[in-house]
């Protein structure tokens, strides 16, 4: 078995407010999906873009995140456990993020 | 057996609850002019919720947690934009102070209520469009989205939006507070709450268009509200009365539509699929609605709800009773609408001949002149009495005038039957 990072990029912001209701729903298939057994790890990244290290000719500079606001922004992963890298994505295919408009990229691990 | 790790790890409509809990503490806290920042953090507490719990894992107190982030939301808010100036501090304070309150507080929960019940009256307060109050409540106690509302009331989402900011107006011009109202003016502030949740009621109930789901769960929240004022302090014998009526209504909701979706009429209904515990809930409030000496409409429709229910099978259903409920309930409320019930009730105690000529007068109000029970029933009664062909006309007629899809199949088989 070998291990794979799924990167999540949160759709940008539709500003479509959604009900209480809706929402406990979207939960509900999250966290099924996420007690799946090959799933290994989760981690969730602050909602702020955060800042970049670039290089350049005074030394590294730090910038504001390069995301503007219509760009997708990685909002957190998760490691889960796959025969191959096709299993790793078919198993990826019914994750609720997609039907919430979110993208996955997966990733393989190496030396895992 | 079913793994219960399959199944929901939330309790059913927990954040729907919650966000009415929720909003009605921070309204509280913030006072009423700023409801919107109350569920702007409600919505906040929600999301985040959504954006981490999926990486991880639920909080050992789902509630508690949504509770805290709520008022840290609203903390973060009027900071950053100073809305409340030199009032800042001090409700930073509040609201660091409620945050804290233990989840197993047993306080806490009677708190709650009373915050609730503060927002029910505010919501429902004589001076705001009784339309505007309902689509309120829905929002901000019942915790259901513009979206929601105006999907089961069949209407467009911004009517519904205009209503809600109309009522905001209402609430911020005429500086509505949260304060219980006092002796003097208890009974029209009641009569004005009951008479919104009394509508919120109907909304779902009454028609069968929009969509079914949300229409029950509409139904179950004005139920919801009635039963909040019934254990309240505010309780009065037609506070049980509506209690009562919604809960012995509301038992029939899954049986009136069958597993096809078609519409099912009161006498064909399973009986069995009539739900127990709101029908016992009915019962015990319709109970404590006759304690007392006044008859109001809602204590007439109770006992109506009430002989129909008592039937074990259709055919046992004590329809001379009901007639002379009908009479009664005229005399409160001489509308058209209840006339018509009454014939109903006229043809099932001396048959459709004794009934047919109390339409008549009917046909001629113009409210009623098109409305499509007012020629079913018509139609039906022509049918019994053995006139096919005009009964048909009649459910033809009927399919003219405004009606849902269900109801129009189920004219459909009627004119069928007709031939």
């Amino acid at each position: 078995m070998a291990k794979y990072m799924l990167l999540l990029y949160n759709s940008p912001v539709s500003g479509q407010p959604v009900s209480p209701e809706e929402m406990q729903k979207s939960l509900e298939k999250y966290m099924a999906w996420t007690k799946k057994p090959f799933t290994i790890d989760s981690k969730r990244l602050a909602n702020d873009a955060g800042r970049v290290i670039r290089p350049s000719a005074g030394g590294p500079r730090t910038t504001d995140g390069p995301y503007s606001e219509t760009k997708e922004l990685l909002g957190g992963y998760y490691t889960i456990e796959a025969e191959s890298y096709e299993d790793a994505v078919a198993l990826t295919l019914d994750h609720p993020h997609l039907e919430y408009g979110g993208t996955i990229e997966v990733r393989h691990v190496y030396g895992s | 057996m079913t793994d219960p790790a399959d199944g929901p790890v939330l309790l059913e409509h927990l954040f729907r609850h919650q966000a009415g809990r929720m909003t009605a503490r921070l309204t509280r806290l913030l006072g009423p002019a700023h409801v919107d920042l109350a569920e702007e953090s409600v919505q906040e507490a929600m999301l985040r919720a959504l954006q981490t719990w999926p990486y991880q894992g639920m909080p050992d107190n789902a509630a508690g947690w949504l509770f805290r982030v709520a008022h840290h939301s609203a903390i973060d808010v009027i900071r950053r934009t100073r809305t409340f100036g030199a009032k800042t501090d001090a409700i930073v304070d509040d609201l660091t102070r409620s945050a804290k309150v233990a989840p197993a507080d047993p306080y806490l929960d009677e708190q709650l209520r009373d915050d609730e019940l503060r927002m029910i009256l505010m919501c429902c307060h004589p001076e705001i469009p009784r339309d505007a109050s309902v689509a309120l409540s829905l929002k901000t106690i019942g915790g259901f989205s513009v979206r929601e509302i105006a999907r089961a009331f069949l209407s467009e989402e911004s009517t519904i939006a205009q209503r809600i900011v109309r009522a905001k107006r209402q609430i911020r011009d005429r500086r509505l507070t949260l304060e219980l109202p006092g002796a003097s003016d208890l009974e029209r502030r009641l009569d004005s709450v009951l008479d919104v949740v009394y509508l919120m009621f109907n909304e779902g109930y009454a028609a069968h268009e929009g969509e079914e789901l949300i229409r029950r769960d509409l139904c179950l929240e004005a139920l919801r509200l009635g039963l909040l004022i019934a254990a309240s302090s505010m309780a009065a014998p037609r506070v049980h009365a509506l209690v009562a009526l919604m809960a012995l209504q509301a038992a029939r909701l899954e049986a009136r539509v069958d597993e096809a979706g078609e519409l099912v009429l009161l006498d064909h209904q399973d009986r069995r699929r009539w739900d127990d515990e709101l029908l016992a809930i009915g019962f015990h409030h319709f109970d404590r609605a006759i304690a007392g000496p006044v008859v109001t409409e809602y204590h007439v429709q109770a006992a109506i709800a009430a002989t129909h229910a008592r039937g074990a099978t259709p055919h046992s259903v004590d329809w001379p009773l009901i007639l002379q409920l009908y009479d009664q309930l005229l005399a409160i409320n001489a509308s058209p609408i209840v006339a018509l019930n009454r014939a109903v009730a006229v043809s099932r105690v001396h048959g459709a001949a004794q009934a047919l000529p109390l339409l008549e007068p009917l046909a001629a109000d113009p409210k009623l002149r098109h409305y499509h029970l007012l020629l079913a029933v018509r139609g039906h009664l022509l049918q019994e009495l053995g006139r096919p062909a005009d009964a048909a006309d009649c459910f033809r007629a009927a399919l003219d005038c405004a009606c849902s899809e269900p109801e129009r199949r189920f004219l459909r088989r009627k004119i069928a039957g007709c031939v």
